[in-house]
């Protein structure tokens, strides 16, 4: 079979010249200790950064594509999906964005900022294209996207592309290091509403839960095993008007047994706001039933 | 003379402020501050740094050593359990403007991950959890008994469950566990 080096350098060559492009897609935004993060430019007045790994401050110092510093602040944050968004104080030009398709074993281009307004770039498979996800703080992610990529730090929050030059979304870090894609879809769908409110609408009754044992004596009557308990009431939040109390164990919302966590946080979605919720719960050895209003939860 | 002893910020007295959710543990880590020779300052006095249990309070332009936090912007880094040793040369070293990181920090975070669907291990019980509570204030079996008005025995039953529910050893352990556990599992509504 006869060597054909020009397809190894053109594919080599593609790659090179997406990366070369694709620094115009991503910032620095400067950290404490000469560290960064990226940014991507989403569109000319905005940067999408990953929440997890953005410092709680309203200001942050943005290097931008060639070099210039510009101040931003901050517009929003949503931990359940992890995005956050960043206004620069004067507009940068953005790169137009393509939704991406991720299909496991496609080849997936990571790009970061690498602080001085260059990118440094990340080549590997999708590892993992999978359905829709709920976050641990019961943001809906519209795909599950894993790639087999090593990332640095500073990286995280740069732009991932699919061969096409298509976007699949923003990397970031899931557990033990895992690397993965918070996808275009849910950038574009929780963009608006950060830039609207500054954060993402969600059912509220003001409580502090903890899962615990039923205790045995009490198995019988609550039919279950395990419940929330009532950690702390906000002052005058739904919850209180309610009545509910410390150490209440709640053991189901609405039906909803209290350990079907995921089930439970869709029970408190953006349209969950002004709902009636009927609560099971167990006061001072008896199971009592309680009702409440849902109301909208303001900042994270 | 040992020529680490001349160097200053190894003989020091720091001034400490200690940032802490509730009471107990601020009790607890201040205790450890002052035992290391360091001095405790409160909360907005004038410190070289501030130990903060979890996330600091944003805006905190001193020095911070963090208990678990998750905040990349602080200086100096530990997991929620950390020991004496560790918490004193941690403060030590942010005062001397260094910054502090447990080895293979990324991987060991707990990252964007997904909602578990239904709770796993072993479950603490209302009771257990009161019996911790006196624990993290450093009580006695004795005094735990007469608080919650239980028999000694019952006491022990519920210590040697929490050791085993939590995989704890010793006291000091169960207490460092079970606060890790509801940093982790504590939902808001």
């Amino acid at each position: 079979m006869p060597d054909q080096p020009e397809l190894l350098a053109q594919f080599s060559n593609a790659l090179a010249t997406r990366a070369e492009a694709a620094k115009n897609t991503v910032v620095a935004i400067r950290l404490a200790h000469e560290r960064h993060i990226t940014g991507m430019l989403w569109h000319s007045g905005v940067v999408v950064v990953s929440e997890q790994s953005l410092p709680h401050r309203d200001e942050f110092e943005l290097v931008a594509p060639g070099g210039a510093v510009f101040s931003a602040k901050l517009a929003g944050r949503d931990p359940s999906t992890n995005i956050a968004i960043l206004r620069p104080a004067d507009a940068i030009a953005a790169p137009s964005i393509v939704a991406g398709e991720a299909r496991t074993g496609a080849i997936a281009l990571a790009i970061g900022a690498d602080g001085t307004g260059g990118a440094s770039a990340r080549l590997g498979l999708v590892n993992l294209a999978g359905p829709e996800w709920h976050s641990s703080h019961g943001g809906l992610i519209d795909r599950r996207i894993v790639l087999d990529v090593r990332l640095a730090g500073r990286e995280e929050g740069g732009p991932v592309f699919d061969a096409t030059g298509g976007t699949l979304g923003m990397s970031t870090f899931g557990p033990r290091g895992q690397v993965i894609v918070i996808p275009t879809a849910t950038i574009e769908r929780v963009v608006p509403q950060l830039l609207k409110d500054g954060h993402i609408a969600r059912g509220w009754l003001g409580v502090a839960l903890q899962p615990v044992a039923v205790p045995d004596a009490l198995r019988e009557t609550a039919d279950q095993s395990s419940g929330l308990m009532v950690m702390s009431v906000v002052e005058g939040g739904p919850a209180a008007q309610a009545g509910i109390l410390a150490g209440d164990i709640i053991l189901s919302v609405d039906g909803t047994s209290a350990h079907r966590l995921r089930k439970i946080a869709r029970h408190f979605g953006a349209d969950s706001v002004g709902r009636k919720a009927e609560l099971r719960l167990i006061r001072s050895g008896a199971v009592i039933a309680v009702q409440t209003t849902i109301a909208e939860r303001h900042a994270a | 003379m040992s020529n680490l002893a001349s160097i200053p910020v190894l003989m020091e007295r720091l001034r400490v402020a200690v940032h802490a959710k509730d009471a107990p543990r601020r009790t607890a880590l201040g205790k450890v501050v002052a035992e290391a020779g360091h001095v405790v300052v409160g909360a907005d006095d004038t410190a070289d740094v501030v130990l903060v249990d979890g996330d600091g309070p944003p805006g905190e332009t001193r020095p911070v050593v963090a208990l678990g936090g998750a905040d990349d912007d602080v200086s100096g880094v530990l997991s929620a359990d950390a020991d004496a040793d560790q918490i004193d040369a941690a403060i030590r070293a942010v005062a001397a403007g260094l910054v502090v990181r447990l080895p293979g920090a990324r991987e060991q975070e707990a990252g964007f991950g997904a909602m578990r669907e239904t709770l796993g291990h072993a479950l603490l019980t209302p009771r257990e959890l009161e019996v911790l509570a006196a624990l993290a204030e450093g009580l006695t079996n004795k005094a735990v008994a007469r608080r919650l008005d239980i028999s000694l025995h019952t006491v022990k039953f519920h210590v040697e469950s929490l050791f085993r529910k939590l995989g704890a050893r010793t006291r000091t352990e169960a207490v460092a566990k079970a606060s890790e556990r509801r940093r982790h599992e504590t939902i808001t509504l």
